[in-house]
């Protein structure tokens, strides 16, 4: 009964070791072993990328979508919209030089709201000061990793329309 | 009765903590590029670009197969002596 009390005693301190230099040390084997555990992990997140990627592409905007009138925007105003069947937020905006971009309103950083600056040709993103080219999406400052994705505008008969970019089109 | 190995092993006594810290340098470096790699998929991916996913998860698959085969070079320390095997940890 003792030598069984003992066994016990013996696998509580393995599990739960008095002395904390025995509860924190990790050998530098088990951390070799470790980081080739998280180098697998970092492969199997790629391969998820790439099958995401590959197999599961985002799906396009497809047609035409009536958003509102010139006369509704004002020279450097702008207007929210999100198209119907998706959840993404999309931004009309009436440049200066009359002519009107559609991005999409999330930041590219950390999916922020941007917003545009009216007379400075930008696209803010307030948390954390990112900085977009309102003509083309592109990233001037800030942490962004890539331009905002953008939608082709149609003006036709003083209505404005969007649908998705060509494919290989820049803005 | 000493051999090649033990007069080796005698002659150079920090040689397994060397190539321990060596192996460990080398698994923290491919880590980090496999990071980077991650990354960098995952921005090309969300601007619409396929390809570099693809490539970049080859070459992840590619150094974590050199992370796996560095393992093999992990010294298992001097097994004759408990002490001495304990002393590299």
């Amino acid at each position: 009964m003792s030598q069984k009390n003992n066994q016990e005693e013996e696998n509580w301190k393995q599990d739960f070791p008095y002395h904390k230099q025995n509860a924190a040390l990790v050998g530098r084997r088990e951390f070799a072993k470790m980081l080739t555990l998280v180098s697998g992990g970092l492969a199997f997140g790629c391969g998820l990328v790439a099958a995401k990627a590959n197999f599961f592409p985002k799906s396009p905007v497809e047609g035409e979508h009536f958003i509102c009138t010139v006369e509704d925007i004002p020279l450097g105003g702008t207007k929210s919209f999100v198209i119907e069947g998706s959840t993404i937020p999309y931004i009309l905006i009436h440049l200066e030089d009359g002519s009107f971009k559609a991005y999409e309103q999330k930041c590219t950083h950390l999916s922020c709201s941007v917003y545009y600056q009216p007379g400075s040709g930008q696209i803010i993103c307030p948390c954390h000061n990112g900085f977009f080219d309102a003509n083309n999406g592109s990233v001037i400052a800030g942490p962004p990793p890539r331009k905002l994705p953008h939608l082709e505008v149609i003006v036709r008969n003083n209505e404005i329309f969007v649908t998705g970019p060509e494919a290989n089109t820049s803005v | 009765m000493s051999n090649f190995r033990t007069n080796q092993n005698n002659a150079n006594t920090n040689k397994l903590n060397v190539i321990l810290s060596t192996v460990i340098v080398i698994l923290v470096m491919n880590v980090g590029l496999q990071i980077w790699l991650l990354y960098t998929a995952l921005n090309y991916t969300l601007d619409n670009d396929q390809n570099v996913a693809t490539i970049a998860f080859y070459a992840s698959v590619v150094i974590f197969l050199i992370c796996l085969g560095l393992l093999y070079y992990i010294p298992m320390g001097k097994k004759t002596k408990t002490a001495k095997r304990s002393a590299i940890r």
